[in-house]
């Protein structure tokens, strides 16, 4: 109650201040007019009443100012005071300011874009119900572990599966009592979904008939799935759709409800639609696009003849569980572990010399969290540079704020001298740093909002349609708002403090007339060379990059990468059941060649850079066999053209022809690694090999092509025909080689292959070039972001160093004027500045390389062709830093040796 | 000669202009004729401290104040004791006598009571 009254009045004193002085006003002159009647009754004069009524009341203004204090107004009219002061301080020194303002806004900026990407990839968690309490399923196993085929990720940094098969999943959920639930789901790509007959390829969820209830999550229409859904292998045609697919293809309408989508080529009813945050159980950047129950696996993911539900041996399902409260991480993984190894031995034949896999457990609050592991240390690389930019611009300011006290002594000690208490002085000091921080807090925030869709997405394809939105919430202003803060008081504390310390007497009397200054700016100098170290750190860091994408894509591919357009197709498996799938590419091949424009058309398993190999068994006859890790080699399944399609040269023997048909003999052809690592001395041409329990005969050999990925050598691999796989391929990419630009060449392949099947649509339609491109995508932007950076720093050393010149040249007139005086010669004045500069520029340079070398280490996994410490970089940027600090400080110094030693002398 | 104000404890001066407020509402000016009417002027004011007590007063919610017409018709602005500044004067005055009591008993000591 009292606490709610003096905010009243408090409210009241600040928002009515006008209103209240005028009332207090009254009121006193109220009480002085009637003091004076009745001094006046008592036989006083008028005007010696009037005198004496004011004299006692005091005067009106002090009167006015105490009453509005009693309303607690104190410590705001003061901070109102210094508020305004403060502006008015900033507005005198218009280019000051704005070089404070820019050089934090990007600083800020900068911090802002990379945490929103931080946030997105690293800190977002699921948007269910209590996402802290999810635990998603694992399992470790050594080399003797029973034999399990993986569909899904698995870590080499944690030698951990996420993978487990649908009959141990079942199993787990039965018997499971530390889990309240346990639920099961599978993203699955690429699967090709028709609304209103138009077919187009989208993301799919299989869940769980209980993975809606688990998770907490209620659809904004229609219902969720629900485990009557889920029933036997075909079943439960139903489908819940994504936010952004509603709104893509339905434009939000409600009657979506019950409409009949294609999935597959098989009718499936939507049934309901999530809400705007759910990005199912897997990711928490995309929400695939439909969401339908287990029992829909043989429509969605078809695998031969066995449904991947009843098979033990295909391990392919995540599995999550919300714990039970009290229940503690260790006896929830030694309660599960038994269960495993119970459901392995009850689905699978376990050997004698063969272990179980045991179980893992691990953080489910952000799903499988593949980005997270993949981009969490080029993140904290980011995060570390971006944190270097503000920590300099911050250096940058304080020190220019450091100058600018001094120049403001005078104005400190006049505010001293008055009774201006030493906490005020060092509050207006802050309150000023704080003006500008925040100033550049906004413009940083709104830097950072247009820079959230500038910087290319680190996890997404360019071509495929980048769903991920960066959500622009609470957290991130309020990391703004605290990074704008911190910076404020980082870069004022200095400047601050040493207000604080002026000397009321010393600041008045001494106007610059000391002769020598030594060491009298020693803060301003740690600060310029703090400035050049962080400056170095960015320039080598920004240079490793560079060099690491030069060094890239001067990488000889093997293959000639220009003119090719790539596409993928899939041969749905409900109407294409292998081998009918085979006919099909044959037919989309044969079409395409005879298509006028077409150079030449060829297809494969793999792309080649797309981070995608596949590997085979890899057997020669009549040679000793290889220890173990030998026994396989990379190989890919290719068309007949493949290798003139692709500019790979014939080394040896022939390539694929005519003569190679379904019917012939199989047939392949090995590049030059593999006839070298395999058949050192001899001519493998016309030998045989076995591999998935065939002989093949080796008819060629090929040159050597980098295949997943830039980084990696050209692997020894085998490419074998695609007409000669009689279990057939349930996808394909498509190389077509064409003079003619893209743009009009994609319709011309989408008719040709609506020619041979309407549904089909055309995947990940992309230019072998742009495959290239993004296989270097962090590349880029590590290179791009880190010479940004380099500039910037380069840019803020140069105004620091200027600065520090500037000033101190200013400060020595007198000094320099002596000298000069005495006989020094212009060419020796001027040798002592640049001296000076270059001592800064040699100390910051060498803390730098000391910085670098050990940021290094942190790097070396993201570089390629250069060690960390790549000698001509850091003699680069050391070179280009001193250079600088040389130029920066040439102006100053020319001003020194200009300096006339009479005007000098008489100079203040 | 009257004592001034500043010889008085703190805290007196707001105990008074509770006291003076509590016997009927009273502008700035009347509550400094009431408290000298009532100490029969052996009590000195200083004028310059009265308004930033009233407002203090006022900010704690144990006074509020209304604007109206004075006895010679000229605005004035009246300040009335709230419910929780009759419970304040009440608390104060019991201190205060308490203290009072146990001064007195103390400057009314002789040597033979000890």
């Amino acid at each position: 109650m009292r606490i709610a009254r003096r905010f009243v009045t408090w409210w009241e004193a600040i928002t009515r201040r006008e209103q209240l002085n005028s009332e207090i006003e009254d009121e006193l002159t109220f009480h002085i007019e009637e003091y004076a009647k009745d001094l006046m009754r008592s036989g006083v004069s008028q005007d010696e009443a009037q005198r004496r009524a004011r004299v006692e009341l005091g005067g009106i203004a002090a009167q006015k100012e105490n009453c509005r204090a009693a309303w607690g107004t104190r410590i705001w009219d003061e901070l109102h005071a210094d508020i305004r002061y403060g502006l008015r301080m900033l507005a005198k020194n218009p280019g000051f300011t704005a070089i404070a303002i820019g050089s934090l806004a990007l600083g800020i900026g900068a911090n802002t874009t990379i945490f929103t990407i931080t946030k997105q990839v690293l800190l977002d968690k699921l948007d269910v119900h209590k996402p802290d309490d999810l635990r998603l399923f694992g399992w470790t196993g050594g080399e003797n572990r029973v034999p399990i085929r993986i569909w899904g990720h698995w870590s080499e940094t944690t030698h951990t599966c996420t993978s487990f098969s649908y009959p141990v999943y079942q199993q787990l959920r039965r018997q499971n009592s530390v889990f309240e639930d346990v639920f099961a789901f599978k993203e699955i790509r690429e699967i090709t979904v028709a609304v209103d007959n138009k077919p187009e390829p989208v993301t799919a969820e299989l869940v769980s008939g209980n993975y809606y209830s688990t998770l907490g999550v209620n659809t904004v229409l229609g219902r969720a799935i629900q485990n009557s859904d889920d029933g036997a292998p075909g079943s439960g045609a139903v489908a819940v759709i994504s936010d952004g697919f509603w709104s893509r293809h339905f434009e939000r309408a409600p009657d979506v409800i019950g409409k009949t989508i294609q999935v597959n080529l098989t009718p499936v009813t939507v049934i309901g639609v999530n809400p705007r945050g759910f990005t199912g159980a897997s990711s928490v950047q995309t929400s695939p696009d439909i969401f339908l129950p287990f029992s829909m696996e043989p429509i969605v993911a078809p695998n031969g003849t066995k449904s991947l539900l009843t098979n033990p041996d295909e391990w392919w399902v995540l599995v999550m569980g919300r714990i039970k409260p009290g229940v503690s991480n260790e006896s929830a993984r030694a309660a599960m572990d038994l269960l495993l190894t119970n459901a392995v031995r009850a689905t699978m034949t376990v050997a004698e010399s063969q272990s179980v896999p045991r179980f893992a457990m691990q953080d489910g609050s952000r799903g499988e969290d593949l980005h997270g592991e993949q981009f969490g240390k080029p993140i904290y690389v980011l995060v570390t540079l971006a944190g270097v930019v503000l920590l300099l611009a911050c250096a940058n300011l304080a020190n220019l704020l450091l100058a600018r006290a001094s120049q403001r002594q005078r104005e400190l000690s006049v505010r001293l001298a008055l009774g201006a208490t030493r906490g005020r002085i060092m509050r207006q000091m802050l309150i000023e740093s704080l003006l500008l921080s925040s100033a550049a807090g906004i413009a940083g925030l709104l830097l950072g909002y247009c820079g959230r869709n500038a910087i290319p997405h680190l996890t997404a394809s360019s071509w495929e349609t980048a769903m991920i939105h960066v959500r622009f919430d609470w957290k991130i202003y309020g990391f703004t708002v605290a990074v704008s803060l911190l910076t404020g008081l980082l870069f004022g504390f200095m400047p601050a403090w040493q207000a604080m310390h002026t000397q009321a007497s010393r600041g008045l009397k001494e106007n610059a007339h000391s002769v020598m200054q030594g060491g009298s700016n020693f803060s301003g100098r740690l600060l310029v060379a703090l400035q050049i170290a962080l400056s170095m750190l960015l320039l080598v860091g920004a240079g490793l990059f560079i060099r690491t994408l030069t060094n890239l894509s001067k990488n000889h591919l093997g293959f000639r990468p220009d003119n090719l357009v790539l596409f993928e197709i899939q041969a749905p498996n409900t109407r294409y059941p292998a081998p009918k799938d085979l006919v099909l590419y044959r037919q989309i091949e044969q079409r395409l060649a005879s298509t006028p424009g077409i150079t030449s058309v060829t297809l494969s398993k793999n792309p080649l850079i797309a981070g995608n190999v596949s590997n085979d068994d890899f057997v020669p006859d009549g040679l000793p066999p290889k220890p173990n890790d030998k026994a396989y080699v990379d190989d890919n399944v290719v068309g007949q053209d493949f290798f003139a399609t692709m500019g790979i040269p014939i080394l040896a023997g022939r390539g694929f022809d005519n003569t190679d048909t379904e019917t012939s003999r199989l047939v392949a052809v090995v590049n030059r690694q593999l006839a070298k690592e395999y058949f050192p001395n001899i001519s493998p041409i016309g030998r045989t090999f076995l591999s998935r329990q065939e002989r093949i005969e080796i008819i060629g050999i090929s040159g050597d092509t980098r295949y997943a990925d830039l980084r990696d050598d050209a692997p020894a691999t085998f490419y074998t025909l695609y007409r000669q796989q009689p279990k057939g391929e349930p996808s394909m990419t498509f190389e077509i080689s064409s003079n003619i630009k893209s743009f009009v060449l994609v319709p011309v392949l989408r008719d040709a292959v609506a020619s041979v099947d309407k549904d089909l649509p055309l995947l990940n339609i992309r230019t072998q070039n742009a495959q290239i491109r993004d296989r270097t995508r962090q590349e880029r932007i590590f290179a791009s972001l880190t010479s940004g950076f380099g500039l910037l720093a380069l840019i803020l050393a140069c105004i620091g160093i200027y600065g520090i010149m500037a000033y101190s040249v200013a400060r020595r007139t007198n000094e320099i004027g002596i000298r000069m005086a005495l006989g020094a010669p212009v060419g020796r004045v001027l040798r002592m500045i640049l001296g000076e500069a270059w001592w800064l520029a040699f100390l910051g340079v060498t803390a730098g390389l000391t910085a670098a070398l050990a940021m290094g280490h942190l790097i070396a996994s993201m570089l390629y062709g250069l060690k960390p410490y790549d000698p001509s970089t850091l003699v680069i940027a050391a070179l280009l830093l001193i250079f600088i600090a040389v130029v920066a400080s040439w102006v100053p110094a020319r001003r020194a040796a200009c300096i006339d030693p009479m005007q000098a002398l008489r100079h203040e | 000669m009257a004592p001034k104000q500043s010889d008085l404890f703190q805290g007196t001066l707001d105990l008074m202009v509770l006291k003076a407020v509590s016997l009927g509402p009273l502008h700035g000016y009347g509550v400094l004729l009431r408290i000298q009417q009532i100490s029969g002027s052996r009590l000195e004011i200083q004028q310059g401290s009265l308004y930033p007590a009233l407002y203090r007063l006022g900010h704690e919610g144990w006074i509020t104040s209304e604007w109206g017409q004075s006895e010679n018709n000229r605005k004035a602005k009246y300040y009335r004791l709230t419910a929780a500044g009759r419970r304040r004067l009440h608390a104060e005055t019991e201190k205060w006598n308490r203290m009072a009591d146990a001064i007195g008993a103390i400057l009314r000591a002789t040597p033979e009571e000890i």
